[in-house]
């Protein structure tokens, strides 16, 4: 393990490329990739990788929530992903979709997950082994989990709205002007939907970037306490709402600060700003 | 109004893909736009390259009006930007060259869900769009600019 990995507070969680290429025949381990770009994965991914889609396998088909208990345990059959199955994520976008699909395995109590530490880009940057051939490995049972663990990982409106008016830690992670209310949406994207900008009262802006390095990689634990602990106030033992539009990029800063940090009492509020920006009467702030 | 023909082709032939097929034909058309952008010594009548807002990197049109009013593109794309970006591009490289300029200008964009299929077509992938607004404004630019030299002559 490199040092820098091995400062965090829970290094097992971290993998580097070097680790991830040692053991890409290892049977316990399973890769899987994760993005934003829907064709990423068919252009080249890494040797063995499954694809796990966000909105395809981890998002209900119907209603704006996750896969349920059986959802979850087939999806990891059909992907060759036991119970004892190590499961790395990597992804695009510096891992913003590996970290969100990461979170949703923690839904289910899959803790034997790991991410690869800068993702897809660092890995292709640095001329490592991409291919097409798609693996289909044989089917595995995955008993399916006792139910969905959300209380110890996701905040909902109604919880994130309690925690706004108790004046608890709440960081977002969007973009400054994302924050301030100038936009509705993030640099290089459409509008999603939002009828109101601005922030939730209270909150901190943190953009999530700030965690991570130009080469996608996460900043070392002295560089990540720097910013939250130092910056933005957070205690080891506060308990912390992360937020952003849809929960992808909050999934990025929550794994910093739960695992990388070792912050006690974080959550993610999936419903983000497309939920809090659209709900009636929900208070907003702004910053301009 | 109707397609310039070999888009109507096109549309015709990826609505009647398997969901397999028609990623694997998106997939072939990606790796086909590397090959759209302008070769060397190729002379254009107009050259638009940016970086726009709405769009994860640098995407470069370039126009040749050929026999009169005949479109023909070259298009560079910066590499961030998305697999299904670079597959429209192709398509579309392929299909509107030739094509009379005021027929490019009058392209729906109601196509990009018949070809790249219900299960692609997400909010996050409008930039599908954005390489067909980018010749349209192309083709408007040099059309502008040739009515400007002719009043001014």
């Amino acid at each position: 393990m490199n040092t820098k990995i091995s400062a965090y507070a829970h290094p097992e969680v971290l993998v580097d490329a070097d680790w991830l290429l040692e053991h890409l025949n290892d049977p316990n381990v399973r890769v899987v990739e994760s993005n934003e770009d829907l064709l990423l994965y068919d252009m080249g991914h890494i040797p063995g990788a499954v694809h796990i889609d966000w909105r395809r396998d981890l998002n209900d088909q119907t209603v704006r929530d996750y896969v349920g208990p059986e959802g979850f345990a087939a999806l990891c059959e059909r992907n060759g992903i036991g119970p004892e199955t190590t499961v790395v994520f990597y992804g695009d976008k510096s891992n913003w979709w590996a970290c969100y699909a990461f979170w949703v395995f923690q839904l289910f109590g899959h803790d034997k997950a790991k991410v690869l530490d800068g993702g897809r880009d660092k890995w292709e940057e640095e001329g490592r082994p991409l291919t097409r051939e798609v693996v289909a490995y044989p089917a595995v049972t995955y008993p399916v989990p006792a139910g969905r663990n959300d209380a110890a990982h996701r905040a909902y409106f109604q919880q994130a709205l309690e925690h706004m008016q108790a004046g608890k830690k709440m960081v977002d992670v969007r973009s400054p002007k994302e924050f301030s209310g100038e936009t509705t949406h993030m640099p290089e994207y459409p509008q999603e939907g939002v009828l109101r900008g601005g922030h939730i009262p209270g909150a901190k802006s943190c953009p999530w970037a700030r965690a991570a390095n130009a080469d996608k990689t996460f900043k070392t634990r002295e560089e990540l306490e720097a910013i939250y602990a130092g910056e933005l106030g957070l205690n080891v033992e506060d308990d912390i709402v992360a937020y952003c539009r849809i929960g992808e990029r909050s999934s990025h800063t929550w794994f910093v600060l739960k695992y990388l940090l070792g912050y006690k009492q974080v959550r993610n509020y999936d419903g983000s700003w497309t939920e809090w920006g659209n709900m009636v009467r929900s208070p907003i702030e702004k910053s301009l | 109004m109707a397609y310039p023909a070999p888009l109507q082709e096109l549309i015709e032939l990826f609505e009647y893909l398997p969901e397999a097929e028609r990623r694997e034909s998106l997939i072939n058309y990606a790796d086909a736009s590397k090959s759209c952008g302008p070769k060397e010594g190729e002379v254009f009548d107009l050259e638009d390259v940016r970086k726009d807002e709405e769009c994860t990197d640098t995407v470069g049109v370039f126009l040749r009006a050929e026999e009169g009013d005949r479109a023909h593109f070259a298009i560079e794309l910066g590499p961030k930007v998305q697999t299904l970006t670079k597959a429209m591009t192709a398509i579309l490289c392929r299909s509107l060259n030739g094509a009379p300029m005021k027929e490019v200008l009058e392209v729906p964009a109601d196509f990009v869900p018949r070809i790249i299929g219900a299960e692609l077509v997400r909010l996050r992938s409008q930039t599908v769009y954005y390489v067909l607004s980018r010749m349209k404004t192309a083709v408007k630019m040099l059309l502008d600019r040739r009515r400007a030299a002719e009043g001014g002559g």
